[in-house]
């Protein structure tokens, strides 16, 4: 559900300074999503400057993540906020945390498709075409969730992550087999199954960045339910 | 909106995150029940069907803007607004299941199991010693021991012994803001009564007096039901349990002070807690 911005504080300093942490999140969130796409840009057209870009780029995302906690400790310390605006702090810096990883991880696939790069191309390179759809769909809706305060778009990741799940378990039997048929190009199979396990870390962290959306707008936790 | 939806009775901690609670259901260990108050000031109508039920041995807070009716709550617990010309009431409040209201109360019996802090702390002019027993003098006790046992008593409960020890007879007007009020405390718990009621009592205190204040409510909360009276959000979530949010003299909610300030079921709660309101 749709979540309307709260009203304006009476002090507006308060409002300001919330204002300023959510639109790091989003700055954040927006390279975060170049990066990606850059590192499978990269992967995909056989591409090394992509990936170089990706790698390179990572550095002002750590740099936006260390801002973020800096603004949401000044936040709590200058204003003591409660209910909502506590849950947009504390879930801001976690959100920022998540988005930090998910650039980790198309900095992982950047430095395994530089490998791809200087081998002869694998046809089983398309098998990821499903899970690098699902992954990056998933973390632009977790971003568009949080710029919207979306919950209903934010809970419905959950789902298509279990699915992203499977199909990195399915691939990754697949790439296992394949590996004994064709023993030379072994590396190269080990990479890809890397990085369908870094695309699957991604879904991973859509979701938790899902669950602190949640958390932010309606105070529900809706962490391990599966396993209550 | 009906005042009966607005009352609401706490729930336990632990359930935390929980639905909302705005059904007014009765507790066994509640302590102090308000039953459709209402207040008037002439015919102004200051307090407007208030139900709620306050438990033993815990801290209540109230809280509310300026004008909302916290106060004027707080000072019906003890018939203090009686003192006011052209006041009345309509409702109850019953304390252990005995109305404050009935003909063979005593006002200052009421008084008695009633102890009240102020936002001005209030020492007598006279030595820190005389302050503490003047309730119990009043009330005829003279006995020399029983005088030193409870100035000592009552200082120890109020963290001030080790401050005031040496210096009983001085005038408490010679002490500092906070250890005035933290008197005032130690001498509304003389007479060993059953609540305790704070209007704003740390308001002029510095920081670490307030904080000293704050320690020592904590504390007397293992002996006295109290009810504080407070503008100050953080200190409402630090020493309560409980949580009443008053606006323009309806009770909009009334719940675990751990959910008031993460998640309150009302609007205005949110509103005011998070300063958005008006």
């Amino acid at each position: 559900m749709y979540k309307e911005p709260a009203k304006p504080h009476t002090l507006t300093n308060f409002t300001t300074a919330l204002d300023q942490l959510r639109s790091s999140v989003l700055r954040m969130s927006s390279l975060a999503q170049l990066n990606l796409q850059n590192s499978i840009k990269g992967l995909l057209e056989r591409d090394d400057d992509w990936c170089n870009n990706c790698i390179a780029d990572d550095e002002e995302i750590d740099l936006l993540e260390m801002q973020i906690d800096h603004e949401g400790i000044e936040v709590m310390s200058r204003f003591q906020p409660v209910a909502s605006d506590l849950r947009e702090v504390i879930s801001s810096i976690k959100i920022g945390a998540n988005i930090e990883r998910v650039a980790d991880q198309a900095v992982n696939i950047a430095r395994r498709a530089r490998k791809l790069n200087e081998q002869p191309e694998l046809t089983e390179l398309h098998l990821l075409d499903n899970p690098i759809r699902l992954s990056l769909t998933m973390f632009d809706d977790a971003v568009r969730a949080f710029a919207e305060r979306n919950t209903e778009l934010a809970v419905e990741l959950k789902s298509r992550d279990k699915e992203l799940d499977l199909l990195n378990k399915e691939l990754t039997d697949t790439l296992i087999n394949r590996m004994q048929d064709d023993s030379p190009n072994l590396p190269s199979y080990l990479n890809l199954i890397f990085i369908s396990r870094c695309l699957e870390r991604i879904g991973d962290h859509a979701c938790n960045i899902a669950e602190d959306i949640v958390f932010a707008v309606s105070a529900q936790d809706i962490r391990h339910l599966g396993k209550q | 909106m009906s005042t009966e939806e607005h009352a609401a009775t706490p729930t336990e901690a632990s359930e935390w995150p929980l639905e909302p609670t705005n059904n007014f259901a009765p507790g066994e260990n509640n302590f102090i029940k308000v039953d459709n108050f209402k207040f008037f000031y002439g015919k102004k109508e200051a307090l407007h069907g208030i139900n709620l039920e306050i438990p033993s041995r815990k801290v209540t807070a109230f809280i509310g803007p300026s004008g909302c009716g916290k106060s004027t709550l707080l000072r019906n617990f003890n018939r203090m607004n009686e003192l006011i010309p052209g006041v009345r009431h309509e409702g109850d409040i019953t304390i252990h299941g005995t109305s404050i209201y009935d003909p063979s109360v005593e006002i200052i019996a009421l008084r008695r199991r009633i102890g009240m802090v102020f936002q001005k702390s209030n020492p007598f002019p006279m030595s820190i010693y005389e302050n503490i027993v003047y309730p119990l003098r009043i009330a005829g006790q003279n006995t020399r021991s029983v005088l030193d046992e409870t100035v000592e008593r009552c200082l120890r409960s109020a963290a001030l012994w080790d401050e005031a020890k040496d210096r009983l007879n001085d005038s408490a007007l010679g002490l500092s803001g906070g250890q005035m009020q933290r008197l005032c405390i130690a001498r509304a718990v003389a007479s060993r009564p059953e609540i305790l009621l704070m209007d704003e009592p740390c308001s002029a205190l510095d920081p670490i007096a307030t904080a000293k204040v704050e320690e020592l409510i904590i504390e007397l909360k293992k002996d006295f039901t109290i009810v504080i009276v407070t503008h100050n959000m953080q200190q409402a979530s630090r020493v309560s349990e409980l949580t009443a949010f008053f606006y323009l003299g309806i009770l909009i909610e009334f719940d675990n002070t751990r959910k008031i300030f993460t998640n309150p079921s009302m609007k205005q709660t949110e509103e005011y807690i998070t300063g958005r309101f008006g």
